[in-house]
């Protein structure tokens, strides 16, 4: 009968080994005793992935094992990730983080220390705490073409009211429930849009969305770099509906020893809204690397002098 | 997320109305899957069919649908949006291109399966080229031929869902809004009514199949290997 | 129809300069893609032998067995691998449970039908031989079975990689994570080059294992 002759089997069982192990052939080699292991993750736009890259780099140069797992997505994403210690520490933007733990009652204020302490509380529950917060700072800002802004002469959010009814109004998906989007604008500014269109938090279907006349209102960030060239400018929040948005480090309280507190407070303390600014522009303009752009910032900072 | 917080979800009333219901989505995703099968269908199975009745540019034909299949639908959606923008039009082509490999194959194989005698004794009988094709080769290609379809649809309407990726449509948008919010009965109804969706694209065809195959023939069974198995793209 | 071409209209699409400057980070993410496609294959491939084999023996298995499989394969990818983020986490196991489930949908339904395909009469042979119920399952049918099983193992393959692309939006990905990194940066290089190389690298596959057949099977040619 036919039989698959010996040698044939072996040839199929190297191949198979072989692929196996190439497969697995990128194990990291254990190098000098590191002091621990720290994931980094982060949110699913660029600044974040740079801010990130900020954080870990300066870990990695005192001598953590840092991982990164960036471009996660929401913090619908992230928090569960950090309380269950798949990560162990993102750049987070106070008063967003509080409202989201909060389920938006309303405590931020533009007072960053104060937000950042009520943000505490509740991270407790999640093991976790957030640090110092930054002078930096990137909240949602809302933005019209600029030809909408002079057509309808707008320069403020109050601008809006009166011709809100006419124009569409894009964002993210956690835009309907989240303080400080949709409620908020509604709320604060009496804002109620002809329509609300689902497209993604600040990322290109936004942008694509302005630039084919599909939306006339839509969710940038504060610190986009990009807006300028897209003839889009951001309109005034007169009445100060965003509230503390600043860079602050929140980590699981196990991976919170002093050491690291203290490089992460660092990195934030010298840490500016046009900083982020810059950076953001080198990567969504010039298409530069989050890696690269963070490793020059830190060491034009001298971080690692 | 229990099974009651997803039942709730499904009959919430709410759910069912407006432009983020599920009569809406379904629109959504039913459309530009039927507009790709369509333009697909009319671009491959011409000339599937003429390749295989006349036996020309084979391994193209056969090989298109392996091409096909290495193709990533994730790309090539993102590159669809990052080329022309929002709107139905970018998705419609990139599933188009993604339905065309596997009708184009089937409709080969199905032509050229065609007993020789047949093609024969017709030519014999008198029938001249056209009417040889329409109506002696074709009935008998039609099963696999639709069988070519249905794996080309199921396809579409699956990868239609990644549409929500870049800010399309359909139920995609449940599974993309419902990770972002972490709103797990969302995200699970979305999974579930793609997959209603597809079934109920597979029966439909299938039965539409059972309508066309003329009574007396067969299915005719190509080599496992070069008849078209449905994969997973999305 | 108006074509709106998208924001930086000037922006090539293979910018080569950034391709020779990033090649290590292009060849991590084929590292990863390639990861997590070998142990989707492979799990897939041992799962859906000892299922095939199991159905085939005992037949009131088979309805099972398809239908819970098929019932998975209906699913779309994306979803699953958010659905499994609570479960599993930001792992590779959260992307590799959908992987192999649809592997196995794929291969289990080829190994059934090769175990089919084996004639009778080569089966009474057998019989004949004095080959016992395993020996002849090991010996005979399984290697019978080879073709329709390769035929799988090749759509297996090709879809694998290319739904391994999804698998960015649970943080992995391989080369879907440059597929994600021009969307969300509106930068065409990384998104056009991961594209190319997922084809590339599914047909290079695709004739690796038809070349392997060939070896294994040559019995079987007309795959």
């Amino acid at each position: 009968m036919t039989r698959i002759k010996r040698s044939r089997w072996l040839v199929m069982a190297v191949a198979a080994a072989a692929l196996v192990i190439a497969a697995c052939g990128g194990s990291p080699t254990p190098g000098t005793t590191s002091k621990g292991t720290l994931t980094v993750g982060g949110f699913n736009f660029p600044e974040s992935d740079i801010l990130a890259q900020l954080y870990g780099q300066a870990l990695a140069h005192a001598g953590y094992d840092v991982k990164y797992k960036l471009d996660l997505g929401t913090r619908a994403v992230v928090v569960p990730a950090l309380k269950s210690g798949q990560i162990d520490l993102y750049p987070g933007y106070a008063a967003s983080e509080l409202e989201y733990l909060n389920k938006g009652k309303g405590e931020a204020t533009p007072d960053a220390a104060a937000t950042t302490d009520k943000l505490n509380t509740y991270l407790k529950d999640l093991s976790a705490q957030a640090l110092t917060p930054s002078a930096a700072f990137d909240g949602n800002a809302y933005a019209v073409t600029k030809a909408t802004a002079a057509k309808y002469s707008l320069t403020k959010l109050s601008d809006l009211a009166p011709v809100a009814s006419q124009l569409v109004f894009g964002a993210g998906p956690e835009c309907k429930t989240y303080k400080f989007c949709l409620p908020g604008l509604m709320s604060v500014y009496g804002l109620h849009f002809k329509n609300t269109l689902t497209l993604d938090t600040d990322g290109p279907a936004t942008r694509a969305a302005f630039k084919n006349g599909t939306i006339q209102v839509g969710l940038v960030f504060s610190t986009d770099a990009d807006l300028d060239q897209l003839g889009l400018v951001v309109l005034q929040d007169d009445m100060h509906m965003i509230a503390a948005d600043n860079v602050v480090p929140v980590i699981r309280t196990a991976a919170a020893t002093d050491p690291v507190k203290s490089l992460l407070n660092k990195v934030d303390a010298g840490l500016t809204t046009t900083d982020l600014f810059t950076m953001n522009g080198k990567v969504s303009l010039q298409h530069q690397d989050a890696d690269a752009v963070a490793k020059e910032y830190l060491v034009a900072h001298n971080y690692f002098a | 997320m229990s099974v009651g917080d997803l039942w709730r979800w499904l009959t919430d009333p709410a759910n069912w109305q407006g432009s983020d219901g599920i009569p809406t989505r379904l629109g959504e995703q039913v459309h530009v899957s039927v507009e790709a099968m369509l333009i697909g269908a009319a671009i491959a199975l011409p000339l599937g069919i003429t390749l295989g009745h006349y036996g020309r540019f084979g391994n193209l034909a056969i090989n298109i649908s392996n091409v096909g299949r290495a193709v990533p639908s994730f790309g090539i959606i993102v590159i669809a949006f990052l080329a022309l923008g929002l709107g139905d039009w970018p998705i419609v082509l990139a599933l188009t291109a993604l339905a065309i490999p596997p009708m184009v194959t089937n409709s080969y194989v199905a032509m050229r399966e065609v007993d020789a005698d047949i093609k024969e004794a017709a030519r014999g009988m008198g029938y001249r080229e056209l009417a040889q094709v329409l109506r002696v080769e074709l009935p008998l290609a039609v099963p696999l031929i639709m069988a070519g379809v249905r794996t080309s649809a199921v396809q579409v309407v699956a990868t239609a869902t990644l549409a929500a990726v870049v800010a399309g449509g359909g139920f995609g948008r449940y599974i993309v809004d419902g990770l972002a919010r972490s709103d797990y009965p969302r995200l699970v109804a979305g999974a579930l009514l793609v997959a209603a969706l597809a079934l109920a694209t597979e029966l439909l065809l299938a039965g539409l199949q059972r309508l066309l195959v003329p009574r007396g023939i067969r299915l005719l069974s190509a080599p496992v290997s070069h008849r078209v198995t449905a994969a997973k793209v999305a | 129809m108006p074509a709106r071409l998208f924001l930086q209209a000037d922006q090539p699409w293979v910018d080569w300069g950034w391709l020779s400057t990033h090649v290590p980070y292009v060849w991590a993410a084929v590292e990863q893609h390639l990861e997590l496609t070998v142990i989707a294959v492979v799990v897939g491939l041992a799962l859906a032998l000892v299922l095939g084999v199991l159905a085939h023996v005992w037949r009131p298995l088979r309805f099972p067995v398809l239908t819970l499989f098929g019932a998975f394969y209906t699913i779309p990818s994306i979803a699953l691998f958010a659905i499994l983020i609570p479960i599993t986490g930001l792992s590779g196991t959260s992307a590799e449970i959908p992987l192999i489930g649809y592997n196995v949908l794929i291969l289990v339904r080829n190994v059934m039908v090769g175990l089919d395909s084996v004639p009778t009469d080569v089966l009474d042979a057998a019989d004949g031989m004095g080959y016992r119920r395993l020996a002849r399952l090991m010996s005979v049918e399984i290697p019978l079975a080879m073709p329709a099983i390769f035929a799988g193992l090749r759509v297996a393959v090709v879809s694998t990689i290319g739904i391994v692309t999804i698998t960015a939006v649970i943080g992995l990905g391989g080369l879907g994570q440059l597929i994600l990194r021009g969307l969300i940066q509106d930068f065409r290089t990384p998104l056009v080059i991961a594209t190319v190389l997922c084809i590339v690298i599914a047909l290079f596959s695709d004739l690796l294992l038809a070349g392997v057949q060939r070896l294994v099977v040559p019995w079987a040619r007309n795959a």
